[in-house]
């Protein structure tokens, strides 16, 4: 079984198509990467896979269980970091973890065991009784995906972790990800391409709403005569492949 | 229900943590009360008799619930406008632990105001040498729930459809139409014509007459039980209604 699989995938705005057919399988503990310019579609096609928007066509299946039809299994199964800051911003970094572990359903000990796991794996002690609304950008994007996997997701998605982030603050997350890599399948959608080439075990590069190319670093090498993903990325993306 | 429980919560301790909350929902009804105190004792006797402490200290709850009403109508326009309801949005959480979570520390946030203001009518009132009775202001409290449910649920409606530039002046229009056309500052039913008409057509009109009976223990069908079952009616029905509004715009992401 796949961790997710999507065929013919479609979903169109006010006659706009965002994302048109797309078919694609990720493995489990796989860190698959969504890339493509800005209005490619990678967002939205997380929002399909995470049940927060339905698709217009085409199926999506996450752990077997199909997006559509079977959405509060499916929503039990995910965690996701959206694009832009989702911390509650008055409550601490403790309070706000707690709160996602009472919705995923864990009884009391259980939620102030995996609130305590969870802060020392991602290394939030220092910042534990803080108000979210005090932290750095970095802090904030930690505490964003430490909620995330709080309940213990079997697919977690990542939109542009990242973004705004300076160096060292993003080398952390890097590290915090490749973490993940063999016991939560994630997918990651980016515009940074070193991250993609650093963190990825598999490369889906979206044009215009479709998959131009999917394959590892190498294939997509191969595929397009280039050396580097940001070089294989731009013939990908400027339609020289 | 666990999970409206957690979400409920957190919305507490946020309202509780911002300043703008005491200011609007306890500082702003207890200054009114204390200034229309003042006019009160400065109109000549024989005078209108709606700032007397009796009637006016329900009347400034039902006026402190509207703040509750737009101080909702704010938190869910902010949650809605950052990307925090979204994270929610992808967990098994229901339209409806949405609405129970967001309305319920309202819903305490609502009932502790009314204590507070009852408390400082109820000293006032001694101070004046006019004491308001007590097991009055209890059945008022009690009859003030649902509508601050109603309140409350039009805030949530206002957070859900509009964002958090427009769901706050719109709330502003319902405490002024809360304030004249549901008789919290004049005696509407001494008006008659028209303007009684329009009072009697909105319930904001029978959410200060239930509050004014019950606490001078008047529990005539027309002043209290007719009043009383069409603000819970209504309450019900807001309720029923953000509900689906907040389930429906849940799936349009």
């Amino acid at each position: 079984m796949f961790a997710v699989e999507v065929r013919e995938l479609t979903k169109k705005y006010k006659g706009k198509t965002a994302v048109e057919g797309i078919s694609l399988q990720i493995r489990e503990g796989e860190l698959f990467s969504l890339l493509g310019v800005n209005g490619a579609g990678k967002t939205t096609t997380v929002k399909m896979l995470c049940c927060l928007t339905e698709a217009d066509g085409g199926e999506a299946f996450v752990m077997g269980k199909s997006c559509s039809r079977e959405k509060e299994a499916v929503k039990e199964l995910i965690g996701i970091s959206p694009q832009e800051t989702s911390v509650a911003e008055k409550l601490t970094v403790r309070e706000n973890l707690q709160l996602i572990a009472e919705i995923s359903g864990f009884d009391k000990d259980k939620c102030t065991a995996r609130v305590e796991q969870i802060i020392s794996q991602l290394g939030l002690d220092e910042v534990a009784g803080s108000l979210a609304k005090t932290l750095s950008g970095g802090w904030k994007r930690k505490l964003s995906i430490a909620m995330s996997l709080i309940s213990e997701p079997k697919v977690l998605f990542l939109d542009e972790p990242t973004l705004g982030l300076d160096v060292l603050a993003r080398r952390e997350l890097w590290r915090v990800i490749e973490g993940l890599k063999g016991r939560v399948t994630v997918i990651l959608t980016t515009h940074y391409m070193e991250e993609a080439e650093q963190l990825s075990d598999c490369i889906a590069v979206m044009v215009s709403g479709r998959i131009k190319a999917l394959g590892t670093l190498s294939e997509l090498e191969a595929l397009t005569g280039k050396t580097g993903l940001e070089n294989a990325f731009v013939a990908i993306a400027e339609g020289s492949v | 229900m666990n999970r409206t429980l957690a979400f409920s919560r957190r919305c507490f301790k946020e309202m509780l943590r911002d300043p703008l909350s005491y200011i609007f929902c306890l500082g702003f009804p207890l200054v009114m009360l204390v200034i229309m105190t003042l006019v009160d004792r400065s109109i000549p006797p024989g005078g209108p008799s709606v700032f007397h402490i009796e009637k006016l200290t329900p009347a400034v709850a039902v006026f402190g619930q509207t703040f509750v009403m737009l101080f909702t109508a704010l938190t869910v326009s902010n949650d809605r406008a950052g990307a925090f309801l979204t994270r929610l949005y992808a967990t098994p959480m229901t339209g409806r632990d949405f609405t129970l979570g967001y309305l319920l520390p309202m819903l305490g946030i609502s009932f502790l105001q009314s204590v507070v203001t009852f408390a400082a009518g109820f000293i006032i009132s001694l101070i004046l040498g006019t004491p308001l009775n007590a097991g009055g202001l209890l059945l008022s409290l009690i009859v003030l729930l649902p509508s601050a449910l109603m309140f409350t649920a039009i805030g949530f409606i206002f957070g859900t459809l509009f964002n958090e530039k427009t769901a706050p002046p719109l709330s502003s229009i319902i405490i002024s139409l809360g304030s004249f056309l549901g008789g919290i500052w004049f005696d509407a039913e001494a008006t008659g014509g028209v303007m009684l008409t329009l009072c009697k057509c909105l319930p904001f009109f029978y959410c200060t007459k239930a509050a004014r009976s019950a606490a001078v223990l008047d529990l005539s069908a027309g002043g209290f039980f007719l009043p009383l079952l069409i603000v819970t009616v209504c309450a019900a029905a807001l309720t029923l209604l953000g509900s689906a509004v907040f389930s429906r715009r849940m799936k349009a992401q």
